[in-house]
């Protein structure tokens, strides 16, 4: 049961970040009350809406003088239910910290407040020849701090690295409201331990970070994209194998099962993908434009040796699009198959993508539910969307079985049970799966390190 | 009893061995161990460490021990990895492998190329240095601008803790957010959280065809602006680097770039960089390229006094005009990333002092990695609450605070 904020804290907060940017009103308040995971809500006591560090710095302070917990969220894109609320807390809110600080061309850095859309940094840079990498699939909406959150992941990490690789300072407002800056451009021979490493991808657990340095990379010249269809995953999974390991490095290998091919063919998305295709491998190449066709004609290769059935090559910047769509609309097009969607996410060592894919298959057919695989092939991400409608109760209990089978599958074959999407509470209960007493035992003291009286993000990655 | 002794009696299967049994093939910097203790595993590490813990035993980690940061005085023990040595795990089509610390890079690399693949990194004396030491120290290396920092290759790990714990820290896949990644702070967190005993790196495919590109001048100030010119190029090579006075080249300083790709895409990158510098580089033969980078990868990191300096790559002119009295004619460069390495067997301490201030102020660091005199000038400290995280941190993965008991 949601407690409500008592009038003097709410009046105090309003002091501080204006009276419109604290919401107590509970209509309003159901907004906040899940994430991109929507099978769990709690609706906050409240929500704060500050525009600066400083800002930041004092809410924190009132509500941690208060003894109130904090959850700290962006855009709310996550699917981990990382910022989910709390019964007892308030949701601190990045929305309005949505200022691009500066761009340091020369230095192919930006400073950017935790708001910034992840795709606005690269549209802002790209004037100057530069771009910002990382590129979730929610790029268009997910926000930066969001990302260095979550150490978000997406497509073209396969060659070019996940948030981490380019987050090269932060500053962040700490449980009890200080300020600190960690690291820094520049600052990379100075002794000490790697603690922005440690920060990003603390989901929210560790501090707030209010302003983010980044990396920028410059642009690629040119892309070469194609498409090849496969009767069956396994094939598919076999050309993933001879691409890379005949030396190429790919930008982005990504894989579509028939479930999804015929989820989006069959919505607005409709991309062309064949509808009695086993699988639709999306396979990109960026740099110099010299060496781009060669590298192409190699992949075609892989590809119509594994089975291909056949194998598009886009030919301009639509067509690019067009071969992309399949791919980047799927998780929008399963809404048309059920009225709930379980988006998972586990890393697998990419030679046993085969194996783990049909077992997955198995499982699904195991609890009777419907399981569509999107998935980075190039680096072993998986995606097993599970379709289900959560006022059904028992399915949903059939759902949580499966998802623990396939987690438990993962591991087993020395995977993880999350690349990108993090923990949140969504996979609190699998970290067992990867860690032994112990070494729970050093997370929550890392925790402790950062906020040792627990009050930001309670509940999350770690109890 | 002595402190073999009574290591003997608590962990009766180590081996031990008197300090100057150990040959390292390079002088040593700073105080003497009183022991050299040689585990054989994961669990005997974790034995020795969950002795040293409760005896309150000073531990040193040592890889090859050839580029430990000086060592202070004072009373400890060595750990040496030497006999942690194998591939354990080599999955070509998976890019990962996994080796013990003590496994020479040398042997991991080999391993690696024997199925055209490779670890891109380059810090001085690479091929000789430990995994483990190598993971630990996390120096630069100069193909950062192609393939980015090690920290971001190290996909996973076994940690013996101060107190003997053992933590199996991410994992063998590249995309990893399972729980707060203590493995970070481990990587370049030279043995302060405790002692590596297996890694796992990615691998990366061998490039097709690698060129190595040089344009030559008298003087190394000359080519920064040139160097920082090929950074906004359309095209990057894997390394940009200035190197001064190299004796591969005769003498000459040069800026050296390394490009990789396909044969036809090789050429292509050299075309561009050149019509975007409007100037030609030479090229390499292949005969002398590897004796050129060689000296490069080397450059000051193996002379008895090395600092490092880390600055944004368009403060690097200023920086190299405040260099002049630490010999930065003799430096290497890289001008992507803004890192400087100068060494000299003569390097003053109130110089290295002064470029520190001055670098210092121009938003840089610097860090002394080798010093063989007791006048060893001070590194760019962290801020306050950096330092204060830092502390409470160490304090978690090492409560007695055993781990490096006389760092500087």
């Amino acid at each position: 049961m949601t407690q409500t904020l008592s009038p003097n804290v709410a009046d105090r907060l309003r002091a501080i970040v204006g009276h419109d940017l604290v919401i107590t009103d509970p209509d309003r308040l159901f907004a906040y009350e899940s994430d991109g995971l929507t099978a769990y809500r709690v609706v906050p006591r409240a929500v704060v809406l500050p525009e600066t560090t400083e800002q930041v710095s004092q809410v924190l302070r009132t509500l941690h003088d208060e003894g109130i917990e904090v959850v700290p969220r962006g855009a709310g894109t996550g699917l981990s239910g990382g910022a989910l609320p709390t019964p007892d807390g308030v949701i601190v809110g990045t929305a309005r910290m949505s200022r691009i600080l500066s761009i340091d061309a020369p230095n192919r850095l930006a400073h950017v407040q935790p708001g910034v859309i992840n795709a606005r940094l690269t549209e802002a840079t790209a004037p100057y020849g530069l771009y910002y990498a990382p590129d979730p699939a929610s790029q268009s909406t997910c926000t930066l701090g969001g990302n260095v959150a979550e150490n978000s992941g997406g497509p073209h990490c396969l060659k070019y690295g996940v948030t981490s690789r380019y987050v090269t300072g932060l500053t962040v407002v700490m449980a009890d409201g200080e300020v600190v800056r960690l690291g820094g451009a520049g600052l990379e021979a100075s002794c000490g331990l790697d603690l922005v490493g440690l920060f990003v991808g603390s989901e929210g657990c560790f501090g707030i970070a209010t302003e983010i340095e980044v990396r920028l990379l410059p642009q690629v010249e040119s892309i070469r994209t194609l498409l090849g269809i496969f009767h069956t995953m396994e094939a598919a999974g076999h050309a993933v194998t001879d691409i890379i390991g005949s030396g190429l490095m790919p930008a982005a290998v990504e894989i579509v099962d028939n479930a999804t091919i015929v989820a989006v063919e069959a919505s607005v998305f409709s991309a062309g993908y064949p509808v009695d295709a086993g699988a639709a491998l999306v396979v990109e190449f960026d740099g110099t434009e010299a060496g781009l066709d060669d590298d192409a004609d190699r992949a075609e290769q892989c590809c119509l040796s594994a089975g291909a059935t056949k194998v598009i090559r886009a030919k301009s910047d639509e067509e690019r699009i067009a071969l992309w769509k399949g791919r980047k609309k799927a998780f929008g097009a399963m809404g048309r198959i059920a009225p709930d969607l379980l988006v998972q996410d586990a890393t697998v060592p990419r030679t046993r993508l085969p194996e783990v894919l049909a077992r997955i298959t198995e499982i699904g057919r195991e609890y009777d539910l419907k399981i569509a695989n999107v998935f980075h092939a190039g680096d072993g991400n998986l995606h097993p969307n599970i379709l289900f409608d959560r006022q059904n109760s028992e399915e949903l209990e059939r759902v949580e079985k499966a998802s623990r089978e396939i987690m438990t599958l993962c591991v087993s074959v020395g995977g993880t049970i999350t690349g990108e999407h993090g923990v949140g509470v969504d996979k609190r209960a699998y970290m067992p799966l990867v860690y032994n007493e112990v070494e729970m035992d050093m997370l929550r003291s890392a925790r402790r390190v950062f906020d040792p009286d627990g009050r930001l993000n309670p509940g999350k990655v770690v109890q | 009893m002595t402190l073999a002794e009574e290591l003997q009696k608590a962990v009766p299967s180590v081996l031990t061995r008197e300090w100057g049994q150990l040959n390292r093939g390079a002088p040593w910097q700073g105080g003497t161990p009183e022991l050299l203790v040689s585990p054989a595993s994961t669990e005997e590490v974790a034995q020795v460490l969950t002795w040293a813990g409760q005896e309150k035993v000073g531990v040193l980690p040592l890889g090859s021990g050839r580029h430990l940061a000086p060592v202070g005085p004072g009373s400890f023990m060595a750990l040496d990895t030497s006999l942690l040595s194998s591939v354990d795990e080599y999955e070509p089509a998976d890019l990962t492998i996994t080796a013990g610390t003590g496994t020479s890079f040398d042997t991991v690399d080999a391993a690696l190329r024997g199925n055209g693949q490779w670890a891109p990194f380059d810090p001085p004396g690479v091929g000789e240095r430990s995994i483990g030491g190598f993971v630990s120290e996390a120096s630069h290396s100069f193909l950062w601008t192609g393939y980015g920092a090690l920290r971001n290759h190290v996909l996973g790990a076994t940690l013996v803790t101060g107190d003997g714990r053992v933590l199996r820290l991410g994992g063998k896949v590249v995309k990893n957010v399972a729980g707060y990644d203590l493995l970070r702070p481990v990587v370049g967190g030279r043995g302060r959280l405790g002692v590596l005993t297996s890694v796992c790196l990615r691998a990366f495919p061998l490039p097709a065809h690698e060129r190595v590109l040089v344009l030559k001048d008298s003087a190394i100030t000359s080519l920064i602006e040139p160097a920082l010119l090929v950074g906004t190029a359309p095209v990057l090579p894997a390394s940009i680097v200035v190197v001064g006075q190299a004796d591969m080249l005769g003498g000459s300083s040069a800026l050296v770039l390394r490009v990789h790709g396909a044969e036809s895409s090789v050429d292509a990158d050299q075309s561009t960089i050149e019509k975007h510098l409007g100037m030609s580089f030479d090229i390499v033969a292949c005969a002398e390229a590897d004796g050129l980078l060689n000296e490069i990868q080397d450059r000051g990191g193996l002379d008895s006094r090395c600092v490092e300096v880390s600055v944004l790559p368009s403060r690097l002119p200023q920086v190299v005009a405040a260099a002049e009295q630490v010999g930065v004619a003799r430096a290497a460069i890289d001008s992507y990333a803004g890192r400087l390495r100068m060494g000299s067997n003569d390097m003053s301490a109130d110089a290295v002092t002064a470029l520190r201030l001055a670098v210092e102020q121009l938003g840089g660091s610097l860090r002394v990695a080798r010093w063989d005199g007791a006048l060893r000038p001070e590194d760019t400290s962290r801020r306050d609450a950096e330092l204060d995280l830092t502390k409470r941190l160490e304090s978690i993965f090492d409560p007695s605070g055993v781990l490096w008991p006389t760092r500087p």
